[in-house]
């Protein structure tokens, strides 16, 4: 939708142009100061009509658009949630989770599917951020803090997930699996039956 | 050069007001107090921020009725009538820019 | 240079034209030879050395980038390993944005600013050329370490912790961070220059509302540089004393926070976009009229866009760290300040078009730059739109969709534009037209592969491909792509490269150009091509914003000597210096001729940031006392002893000099770099208020008690060093002695610097917590500030000996105050805030 708005725009803009380029080509002998002399009329045609009205409501409807979504995807409580720990070293993830004290995974992040999880991320050496592109946007995890992401897996499967702010020489391998289990998975999995 | 000040002042009062509460909004969320609810059926946090706010586009607004004065506005001419449309965009960017506090949730 | 104006008028006019041309061009030129290249300060050629070197590095970063496209042009590449493909994409993304943006603007500025304003010179010529010396010595740093391989590996935007000792135990990160200062100082320099020469030399006759919209676009730009580069400063001056001193300002075990960084490098980072960004739509606002044959719609409406962009832009900062944690509320905020932007651009957008529109455009090389301009630049503004949403921001962010963005707006809207600058003004820098068609062709070439190559890596980016990766596998689906982009970037590079080439075969062959080829209306086509060492035979009187159309014959009547300051029989440097608002003329600035003070002073001070980087701490320090040796010098060679009085300007106006005026230029260029340490004060009071509200912790074990006797030695020391430069200048007034009041501020700068060094004593440990850390540097920020205000206060002493004051020579003692008064202030607010915390236990 963005895309194909931008696109509009885009050609809009081009038209325009192409349409003041084309409009009255410069016939032969034109010298300096052929040109009209700026009349207040099309300058509020350009300034006021194109110049502000125009990206000012465009601009606004998809600023309030962004606005609510991101608000949407918010961490606000939840009955049914489910929170775990991502911590962060070069180049590598552990995994623990409130369900399970005691319970570390090494790049393998255990989840239920169909409910709202908490991942508390956090970093012990350099800047990174946890990224699983399928379910939800990054989010950083700094020495020193913990970012709290909401995100949600409706099917059981395996999701690819990865590091995504640079961290040296081995960021391209700092990749963990995001699993999430039906019921009986995830069960089984907080009873310590599934690695 | 009086000019030259009158031109940056209204959009730099917009950009004092707008860091102004984004550190007021940091200091509020890490002091833990700003989830107790408050009068009005509103969060304090949410009051104070709401009340910055309004106070912000106040200023901004009495900045272009002082500017409109002839007095402070300088003589006529373009100087003049570029602060005075500077000084609107500083007011809607005022309006604008910090509408979040009213409606977003407040600490997540 | 030695071109005689062409003029077709009557032999008598022609004559005195050429008498005169003949006395000022010996006062202007530099000396002969690569002597005369070290010691001038000429803006032309200046400004001249200024491009090449910029262009050069251009060169270099496109390497590098060519290099990054090979590695990724096919998966799992054995080109590169990551530790060479890290330093390769970091150095690329610092030599173009600090190496060649920056210093390619300023350099055009610097060149055709005080043409265009009607004025002979940049109004400090000597740091005009003291800021390129430094700029060439840290530039060739940085480069010399990367060849080395010393260089940064941790991306251009250095973020700690990665870029701390700890993760980066090379001297790559210190290279970085010591060979930017470098080009911060030139910046700043650089910036004084442009604000000063804008408000104070122009034509006789020049208002503001007068002025070539360019001038109006490097005037806020200049003010953004002196406000967003110290916070810049202030970071990597951190990051350094982390390094070198362990002083913990980014650690989080040590009430450090790596985030204080990421908010310091993006206060001058969002900022800095539009820095490079206005420079380039002044030329377009400039260029676009010309080429459409006729004049910028709505100027005044230009103006207010461009100074809304401007500030708007310090309110972005936070939309590069959108990923960090910052509560969603506070992102909103700065969502909101994003898309805002838009509209101010919008503006200019529709200015532009619809000048198009009204006037007859014509389709010479400039123009097809400027149409690949509009082209690329409104895909790059849309895409950031996008990016400005913060949900869409959380996928995309440092994906190649961010790399694809930041391309299409700094080469579109930057580089096209400066390509079309480099032909439009090429009769007023080179005094040639153009050769052959090499210039179209390669327009041909260059536009449409920038298009293939980033809307190939817009779509690898949506297709989940991260920035940074040294490489990719066989089976991710991105290989064809990224080799259509890598075929589209060697093709781009062939078509710059023949973009340098044709301007190089033009400045050796082609032939000469005529005065004012475009017919344009403004005073740099006022001269003959190229502009002349002196600029204006005589300063022009100006009664519109388009001179050349009121008066055609005013090009003759220049160079005539009909304008002001025609007499040579002065026999030195003088230009016009007018009233800010209206270009009343006010006084005779003085500039100085050729002079070896910049080169050197440039030399010691690049010895005294790159010696550190190989140990050489003594060879740093004797370096630092070089600085202020030298600048003495620099500060003792101007100024007279005797009262000139009024001088004949012309058209029977009498005017004094810029020495025997209370408001000297100086005392502007003071101001300004004050405005500008201010900005770097602020900054730091602001990381103390970050850590302390923000960063895991705190609050620090102890706090320090300064006391009651310390507080009221640092009050009565600002008191005396308020006091005594204004006793000292109404003395000088009165012809009485001045010694008791400069003796007075001296010992109150003395009273303050104790107070401040009494912060170090009783906390001896900065590197225990970040607390002990930044009242470390607090003190040190007071204890600079009074040094200098003692050095200062002396020298001013030894030139009240020497003569060099007067009742009409009191400039001096009120740049004095002036700094004086400022190092007052903050040393109160700076030890205030050290104190505070700890005075009521």
């Amino acid at each position: 939708m963005l895309l194909g708005g931008g696109t509009v725009i885009f050609l809009f803009v081009m038209g325009l142009l192409a349409l003041a380029l084309l409009r009255r080509p410069l016939g032969a002998g034109g010298k300096a100061g052929d040109g009209d002399p700026g009349r207040g009329g099309s300058e509020r045609v350009w300034f006021w009509g194109l110049g502000l009205a125009f990206p000012l409501v465009t601009l606004s409807l998809l600023t309030v658009y962004g606005v609510v979504v991101g608000d949407r995807l918010l961490p606000r409580d939840a009955p049914d949630l489910v929170t775990v720990q991502a911590e962060a070293r070069q180049w590598q993830w552990s995994f623990s989770y409130a369900d399970a004290p005691g319970r570390v995974t090494e790049n393998v992040l255990h989840i239920p599917s169909g409910r709202p999880v908490d991942v508390e991320i956090t970093s012990v050496d350099v800047i990174h951020a946890f990224w699983v592109p399928r379910l939800a946007g990054k989010l950083d995890a700094i020495p020193g803090h913990v970012n709290v992401l909401r995100l949600q897996a409706d099917e059981p499967g395996d999701y690819a997930g990865q590091s995504g702010e640079f961290s040296g020489l081995g960021y391209r391998e700092h990749l963990f699996t995001l699993r999430a289990h039906d019921p009986a998975g995830w069960a089984a999995f907080l009873e310590g039956r599934t690695p | 050069m009086k000019d030259i000040l009158r031109l940056s002042l209204p959009l730099t009062i917009w950009l004092v007001s707008f860091s102004a509460i984004y550190g007021l909004h940091g200091v509020l969320c890490q002091f833990d107090w700003s989830g107790l609810s408050g009068p009005f059926g509103m969060l304090w946090g949410r009051l104070v921020l709401v009340a910055a706010w309004a106070v912000a586009v106040v200023l901004q607004a009495m900045t272009l009725v002082v500017l409109l004065t002839p007095r402070f506005g300088g003589p006529p001419g373009f100087m003049r009538s570029t602060t005075l449309t500077l000084a609107i965009v500083a007011l809607v960017a005022a309006a604008w820019t910090m509408f979040p506090v009213a409606v977003l949730s407040l600490c997540l | 240079m030695t071109d005689l104006p062409d003029l077709s008028s009557p032999t008598p006019r022609r004559a005195e034209a050429l008498r005169l041309h003949r006395k000022l061009t010996p006062i202007w030129s530099a000396r002969p030879g690569l002597r005369g290249v070290l010691t001038t300060n000429n803006n032309n050629l200046v400004g001249g050395i200024f491009l090449a070197a910029a262009t050069l590095f251009f060169v270099i970063g496109g390497i590098l980038a060519m290099l990054i496209r090979a590695q990724l042009a096919t998966p799992g590449s054995a080109f590169m390993g990551p530790e060479a493909y890290n330093q390769v994409f970091t150095m690329h993304g610092t030599v173009m944005m600090f190496l060649f943006a920056i210093p390619f603007f300023e350099a055009l500025a610097v060149l055709l600013l005080p043409s265009m304003l009607g004025t002979r010179d940049m109004a400090f010529p000597r740091i005009g050329a003291y800021g390129l010396w430094v700029y060439i010595f840290g530039g060739s740093a940085v480069i010399l370490a990367m060849l080395l391989g010393l260089s940064p590996d941790g991306g251009w935007f250095m973020y700690p912790p990665l870029s701390s000792a700890a993760f980066s135990p090379g001297i790559g990160p210190d290279v970085w961070l010591l060979g930017i200062s470098s080009i911060e100082v030139s910046a700043i320099a650089a910036a004084i220059e442009v604000v000063v020469t804008v408000l104070r030399y122009r034509a006789s006759g020049m208002s503001l509302s007068r002025m070539p919209i360019f001038a109006w676009y490097i005037l806020i730009v200049a003010v953004m540089i002196l406000t967003a580069f110290p916070a810049m400063i202030l970071g990597s001056l951190l990051l350094e004393l982390e390094r070198a001193f362990g002083l913990p300002f980014f650690q989080a075990d040590n009430g450090g926070d790596p985030l204080l960084w990421q908010h310091l490098f993006w206060l001058f980072g969002h900022p800095e976009v539009y820095i490079i960004f206005l420079p380039a739509a002044g030329m377009m606002a400039t260029i676009l009229p010309v080429m459409a044959r006729t004049k910028l719609l709505g100027y005044g409406w230009v103006v207010a866009a461009a100074v809304s962009l401007a500030v708007l832009s310090f309110g972005l900062w936070v939309h590069h760290m959108f990923t960090t944690g910052i509560p969603h509320l506070a992102l909103a905020f700065f969502s909101a300040a994003s898309t805002l932007v838009a509209v101010p651009t919008a503006i200019m957008i529709f200015s532009w078009i619809g000048t198009l529109w009204k006037g007859r455009p014509t389709f010479d090389l400039p123009m097809l730059w400027i149409l690949g301009f509009f082209a690329t630049f409104v895909i790059g503004g849309l895409t950031g739109v996008m990016l400005a949403l913060v949900p869409f921001n959380w996928q995309a962010h440092d994906t190649h969709f961010v790399v694809a963005h930041l391309h299409y707006v700094l080469i579109g809207g930057y580089v096209f534009p400066m390509v079309a600058a480099i032909y439009y003004f090429q009769p007023v820098i080179i005094g040639r037209t153009r050769f052959f068609k090499i210039g179209e062709v390669a327009f041909w070439i260059t536009v449409p592969a920038f298009h293939v190559t980033f809307l190939a890596v817009h779509l690898v980016g949506l297709m989940g491909m991260r920035r940074r990766i040294w490489t990719y596998d066989e089976g991710q689906g991105w290989t064809v792509i990224n080799l259509i982009a890598s075929v589209g970037a060697f093709v781009m590079a062939f078509g710059f490269a023949l973009v340098i080439l044709d301007v190089v075969v033009n400045a050796l062959v082609a032939p000469r150009s005529r005065r004012n080829p475009w017919k344009a209306f403004t005073l740099e086509w006022a001269t003959s091509m190229p502009s002349p060492m002196y600029g204006f035979a005589s300063i022009p009187v100006v009664h519109g914003r388009y001179p050349l159309e009121m008066d055609p014959g005013l090009p003759v009547s220049i160079a005539r000597g009909e304008g002001l300051l025609a007499d040579t029989s002065r026999n030195r440097r003088e230009t016009l210096v007018v009233s800010t608002t209206d270009g009343t003329p006010a006084q005779v600035a003085i500039l100085p001729g050729n002079s070896w003070l910049p080169f050197t002073l440039a030399v010691v001070t690049s010895t005294s940031f790159l010696a550190p980087l190989v140990g050489a701490y003594m060879l740093a320090v004797a370096a630092t006392t070089g600085i202020v040796v030298v600048a003495l010098i620099w500060a003792w060679t101007q100024g007279s002893r005797t009262d000139e009085g009024l001088i004949d300007v012309g058209h029977g106006l009498r005017l004094p000099t810029a020495w025997e005026v209370p408001d000297p230029p100086g005392w502007w260029g003071l101001l300004m770099l004050l405005l500008a340490d201010s900005v770097l004060f602020g900054s730091l009071l602001f990381g103390y208020a970050f850590l302390w509200t923000i960063a895991p912790n705190w609050p620090p074990p102890s706090y320090l008690n300064p006391g009651l006797a310390m507080p009221a030695l640092a009050l009565v020391g600002a008191a005396a060093l308020v006091a005594g430069p204004r006793l000292a200048a109404r003395a000088v007034l009165r012809q009485g002695r001045a010694w008791g009041g400069i003796g007075l501020a001296g010992l109150g700068a003395l009273a303050l610097a104790g107070a401040a060094a009494s912060v170090w004593l009783l906390r001896p440990n900065p590197t225990g917590h970040a607390y002990d850390a930044t009242l470390w540097v607090l003190a040190g920020f007071v204890l600079l500030h009074t040094t200098i205000a003692v050095i200062m206060i002396g020298y001013l002493l030894a030139r009240v000996i020497a003569g060099y004051l007067s009742p009409r020579r009191v400039g001096e003692a009120r740049i004095v105050q002036l700094w004086a008064d400022y190092t007052a202030l903050t040393s109160l607010v700076a030890l205030g805030a050290a104190w505070l915390p700890g005075a009521f236990p």
